[in-house]
């Protein structure tokens, strides 16, 4: 317990504007804010409670709302308790603030959801490409970049047939097995090759080392 | 950035020059990249270069039915899979409201420790290897590979068992199992003398390892270190005491710490976690016999199973340190959202970065493996 301040989270947020806050279960509360209000929050619940260590932000994509949401999980390490801060933000402006002043790792979660998302962190150290250097199309974890049409347009389906497998089938040999008949064989074949190096293993007993 | 883009940057009429180590390279199990503008031999500014394993993971769930993922779960960690499965399920199961059997967590405390075994003997290999000792490097491995037929026994998968499910675990212990982790318990003690002579007190490891990438506590809490990294610079905090999930809670075990911060007491740090979980894999052969039930409880069909709306953040100590994953539901039959958040993504990126500066370059490799850094949870 933080010695100079007993107040519990709900009296230190109690006078943040159209706040709500949930007490899911032990160790974890829910609090949902206005977008304006969150940097508060997170200033309040850091100085005044000793929720020092942001865990992640998560971003959401709601698509049918038109709206990003933004979840900031931020645990301290006195009380052993999380709070997840929830705000949604505009999706066509998709901008907000950053909150790398008061919690250094937002630094990686901002550049990471930018880069996924597209939501421009104002204030961000840096706000520039990480994972996906030589990506230059929509940002992809927006529920509206379909990955699958990518692959299709991007890439040649072709059918895997080489000549040594021509040569094998007009032979008689080839991949016999039937798909529908493909997971009965795995099956099988799994039993076979467990039996076997079971016998194998019978006289070596694990615990007598690596010598023996 | 792919290597063949990587244009070497002039720097003009200075002593100072940029090189790129990666995306192979021994400071880390995996690939990834790390840009360093030096002079002479002390770094000035290194700079994190990921995204070389990115797989895109995050978006590949949202494609996939809430049983398929497992299948994809695991794979974000290569050298410590199994708490990966663990925490998914731990999600799904806190968005439906169930909870897996008490012989199922009973169940999965053991394969999280028996593979935070075989991660930190991986890891020890690793890091002695850093340093141009390579016999540690071949008894991690040779050792990690005896964790690894215990998980083919009982799970059917060397490295990715898939074992969990919402709900509970795929099977019932094989006959006789028990007997076996019991086994190589006593094998693994037996090596400690071994591992100690070798490598723990030996003098070309250890002044080579004191005094390198130095933390303080305060630095470590503003970078968002976690796990054995922040342990190592004095704070005893685990997840698995602090914010208890499965049965840890009932069972008995110490939190290792270290006051110096670097690379030397992150490995120490290491070595009492390993004896900590074997400590705990007893407690847990011990009680286990006695625990009956199932192991599952009922799901519907997963095949066309709608996870009620809802969301769950639900984190696990790995053995990397704070591993969380934040699930969403919109009530389909796939999760609407679900963001991974790998310790290594602080340790590889800001916490390197800041320990780099001022570093020489020999010890660069040295210091990104001892936060055991897993690229993977960076990339997804």
């Amino acid at each position: 317990m933080n010695a100079m301040n007993n107040k519990s989270i709900d009296e230190i947020l109690a006078k943040v504007n159209g706040i709500k806050i949930t007490h899911k279960r032990a160790r974890r509360i829910r609090v949902d804010v206005a977008a304006d209000s969150l940097t508060t929050v997170l200033e309040l619940i850091k100085g005044q409670a000793s929720y020092v260590h942001l865990s992640a932000i998560s971003c959401v994509d709601w698509i049918d709302d038109n709206q990003f949401e933004l979840v900031y999980h931020v645990w301290s390490y006195e009380e052993n308790c999380l709070i997840s801060a929830h705000t949604r933000i505009d999706r066509e402006e998709a901008k907000f603030v950053s909150v790398y002043d008061l919690y250094k790792p937002a630094d990686f979660f901002e550049r990471d959801i930018f880069e996924m998302f597209g939501i421009f962190f104002i204030g961000s150290p840096r706000m520039e490409k990480f994972i996906l250097t030589e990506w230059y199309g929509m940002p992809p974890m927006r529920k509206d970049f379909d990955s699958e049409a990518y692959v299709q347009e991007t890439f040649n389906w072709t059918e895997y047939n080489p000549d040594w497998l021509q040569e094998i089938t007009e032979q008689g040999g080839g991949i016999a097995i039937k798909p529908e008949e493909i997971r009965m064989a795995g099956q099988l074949h799994n039993m076979s090759t467990h039996r076997e190096r079971e016998k194998a293993k019978k006289d070596h007993v694990v615990g007598k080392g690596w010598k023996s | 950035m792919r290597p063949e883009n990587y244009q070497a940057v002039q720097l003009g009429e200075s002593n100072e020059y940029e090189i790129f180590i990666g995306p192979n390279h021994p400071g880390i199990e995996g690939n990834y990249a790390f840009r360093l503008q030096l002079d002479g031999d002390i770094v000035i500014k290194g700079t994190a270069d990921a995204g070389y394993l990115h797989r895109g993971f995050e978006k590949l769930m949202e494609g996939r039915l809430w049983i398929q993922n497992l299948a994809i779960v695991p794979r974000i960690c290569v050298p410590d899979p199994a708490p990966m499965e663990v925490v998914y399920s731990m999600a799904v199961e806190e968005i439906m409201g169930i909870q897996a059997p008490t012989r199922a967590q009973w169940i999965r405390v053991m394969q999280l420790e028996l593979s935070r075994v075989a991660a930190h003997l991986f890891t020890f290999g690793g890091h002695a290897a850093t340093v141009g000792m390579y016999t540690p490097m071949f008894w991690g491995v040779a050792d990690r590979d005896l964790v690894l037929d215990l998980f083919e026994d009982f799970t059917g998968g060397r490295v990715y068992s898939i074992y969990n499910i919402p709900g509970g675990v795929r099977r019932e212990l094989p006959d006789g199992f028990l007997q076996k982790v019991s086994n190589l318990l006593d094998y693994l003690e037996s090596r400690q003398d071994d591992y100690d002579n070798l490598l723990f007190g030996n003098k070309i490891f250890v002044n080579r390892a004191k005094g390198v990438g130095t933390l303080s506590k305060k630095e470590a809490l503003e970078l968002g270190v976690t796990g054995p990294n922040l342990r190592a610079c004095g704070l005893p905090f685990d997840i698995r005491k602090n914010d208890p999930y499965l049965v840890y809670e009932q069972l008995d075990f110490d939190i290792p710490t270290q006051a110096a911060g670097n690379a030397m007491a992150r490995i120490l740090v290491r070595r009492d976690e390993l004896f900590q979980s074997i400590r705990i894999l007893r407690q847990v052969i011990e009680k286990l016999p006695s625990i009956k039930g199932p192991i599952r409880t009922t799901i519907p069909n997963p095949l066309s199973w709608n996870v009620q709306a809802g969301e769950a953040y639900t984190r696990v100590e790995s053995s990397k340190g704070e591993l969380a994953y934040y699930v969403v539901s919109n009530g389909s039959d796939k999760p609407y959202r679900v963001h991974v958040r790998g310790p290594s993504s602080m340790h590889a990126v800001q916490t390197l970065e800041y320990l780099a500066k001022g570093a020489r370059l020999e010890d660069i490799a040295q210091t990104m493996f001892s936060l055991d850094a897993c690229p993977p949870e960076v990339d997804r």
